[in-house]
């Protein structure tokens, strides 16, 4: 029971939350400079972050094996060094979720930060309040329900990240079998009932993630 | 002490178009001194009067020249000087007030006064409060706030601080014209007592002359006068200036027909028209432009027959507009091809009873026309 439900129920909430948390601060830090910043070869960092959005995600599982694999360029260099690889393991299924999240997290909350109106921030600078603590403290508080947005779209896709992970951390039973993954598996092997159990269960998460949220935008008055 | 500035700005129409050398679309080359006084930065929206006081903020960053505030230097292109903006002792109102809407009242005001003991802090929010007259508001939220609540709280915000030079962004422009008045004389009383330069912008010629010490005005880009409200409104240097202070009737480059220093009076003639002005004391040219003030033009009625100078003039109602307490007349001339604007009270309306295409006699005063 534990094996079939438990254990992919907890290592999906240990991925994704993970993965989102990771998300949420590199998305904003991204974010906030793809929004406010003007550099050489923005509009390639922007295709760069965007692409796994459009990528078909065995594509996106594919690099990553390719990049970090053991024989990958960065892989192995890590499998030298260390004599391990990060292939098949649940950190493996933390970046897949990562890279696949991260442009759902960039895109909607770059477009909550260019819609606060800047002129509060030059009033922060007239303040003297320097660009670090006026990002902190005015620019991303009133982007928050975008933010927040971001981080729910974001945990969303980690939990339901199927294509790149199976082909970078794999389908290995008491490590990497995600709920979505095991859905597959147990529709695989005819056995109906565990899926519809894990099925069910993902729905009522979905619908509890969504409840929940929009209570919290409702009761924010910015 | 005050702001010693002398600066340009230039804007491309595309950012490429500096490197390759094309003309800016729009250059700002701003020159003036203020001294510890409320000046008024007076000018059309487009006239570079925004963008002189954000480079003095430091908000953008001039393309040459130099900006000294109370000696110290804010910006020296020559010595390559662009003090950020964190360091320029400053207070900036915004048009829209730029309220921080997820803060009350209370850390609005706080939010310049980072590092400060809190003893201080919480006595000068306090003080802050009372300076403005919003004591009792500390706990709301700026969506909670009248238009002049908001006003206020961003004045007590930008002061708190205790600036060197507080700069005003059409800070009344949102407001109707009561509050408008009761903030006017508000800025004027916190002026006196701070002692520190000022900087205001309007476009409106009524609220530049009300609380001005000191008139700068912008007109396409260039200072085109700098003096009293009255100097300015009285003797506007060019046309540009007469427009702007309400000079609605213009007739440019009218020829000299006759200067008369012994009858103190000059004759000018443009087109058909003759006019006999009073004298300026300098020494006029072969040219010369006038203008006269709506308001000064005083409507008669053809029947009228005592009046015969060369300053009156037959004239053709050709529209018509009330403006609730007076009526703003076009009237046509037959001796110059411009309209000539007049407004007149709605009692001597009443007296004069015209309608549109009625004809009637237009007296232009001879102490009231505007030479420059």
């Amino acid at each position: 029971m534990f094996d079939q439900i438990g254990f992919p129920l907890l290592i999906t909430l240990k991925i994704a939350g993970l993965s989102t948390l990771i998300v949420a601060i590199t998305g904003m830090v991204i974010s906030y400079i793809l929004a406010r910043r003007d550099f050489r070869g923005k509009w390639l960092a922007d295709i760069v972050v965007t692409l796994p959005l459009v990528l078909p995600p065995t594509v996106t599982g594919y690099l990553l094996v390719v990049l970090l694999g053991k024989k990958g360029a960065l892989g192995s260099i890590l499998y030298n060094l260390t004599g391990w690889s990060i292939v098949f393991t649940w950190q493996a299924a933390v970046i897949a979720a990562f890279v696949v999240s991260l442009p759902l997290m960039v895109k909607t909350t770059t477009a909550a930060i260019e819609a606060v109106d800047r002129e509060y921030e030059y009033a922060a600078f007239t303040l003297g309040r320097k660009e670090l603590d006026t990002a902190l403290f005015i620019t991303l508080p009133l982007a928050k329900k975008g933010i927040l947005a971001g981080i729910v779209l974001s945990f969303a896709r980690a939990v339901g990240e199927f294509g790149a992970t199976l082909m970078f951390a794999g389908n290995i039973p008491g490590r990497t079998n995600t709920m979505s993954i095991s859905i597959y598996s147990a529709f695989q092997a005819g056995n109906n009932e565990l899926a519809n159990t894990l099925v069910i269960i993902l729905i009522v998460m979905s619908l509890l993630s969504m409840a929940i949220t929009a209570k919290v935008i409702n009761n924010w008055k910015i | 002490m005050g702001i010693k500035a002398d600066f340009r700005k230039r804007y491309y129409r595309k950012k490429s178009d500096k490197r390759k050398g094309i003309e800016a679309a729009f250059t700002l080359d701003a020159q003036f001194e203020v001294g510890d006084e409320l000046a008024v930065f007076f000018g059309r929206s487009g006239s570079g009067k925004t963008t002189a006081l954000q480079c003095i903020s430091g908000l953008l960053e001039p393309n040459g020249g130099k900006i000294i505030v109370n000696g110290n230097v804010y910006f020296d292109c020559h010595k390559r000087i662009n003090l950020p903006v964190q360091q320029r002792s400053l207070g900036y109102v915004f048009q829209s007030y730029a309220l921080f809407p997820h803060m009350d009242v209370k850390k609005n005001i706080a939010y310049g006064l980072k590092g400060w003991e809190e003893k201080d802090k919480e006595e000068r929010i306090d003080d802050m409060l009372q300076m403005l007259d919003i004591k009792g508001l500390e706990n709301n939220y700026p969506s909670q706030l009248s238009g002049g609540q908001k006003q206020r709280v961003a004045l007590a915000r930008a002061l708190a601080p205790k600036p060197d030079i507080l700069l005003l962004d059409e800070p009344f422009s949102a407001l109707d014209r009561v509050v408008r008045m009761k903030l006017r004389e508000k800025i004027k009383e916190i002026q006196r007592e701070l002692k520190i330069p000022v900087l205001f912008i309007t476009h409106n010629h009524v609220e530049a002359f009300t609380i001005a010490d000191k008139v700068v005005v912008f007109h396409d880009g260039r200072v085109q006068q700098i003096g009293t409200p009255e100097e300015v409104f009285y003797h506007p240097k060019n046309c540009h200036v007469a427009e702007l202070v309400g000079v609605t009737n213009i007739f440019e480059d009218s020829s000299v027909i006759k200067d008369d220093e012994m009858a103190g009076t000059l004759t000018i003639g443009c087109e058909n028209l003759k006019i006999t002005a009073k004298r300026p004391d300098y020494q006029v040219k072969e040219t010369i432009s006038w203008g006269i003030r709506p308001e000064n033009l005083r409507i008669l009625p053809v029947t009228d027959e005592t009046i015969k100078d060369e300053n009156t003039l037959h004239a053709c109602v050709k529209s018509m507009v009330n403006k609730g307490s007076s009526k703003t007349l076009a009237l046509e001339i037959k001796e110059h091809e411009n309209l000539m604007i007049a407004e007149i009270s709605d009692q001597f309306f009443e007296n004069l009873n015209l309608k549109e295409d009625d004809r009637c006699l237009v007296r232009i005063e001879r102490d009231r026309i505007v030479l420059f």
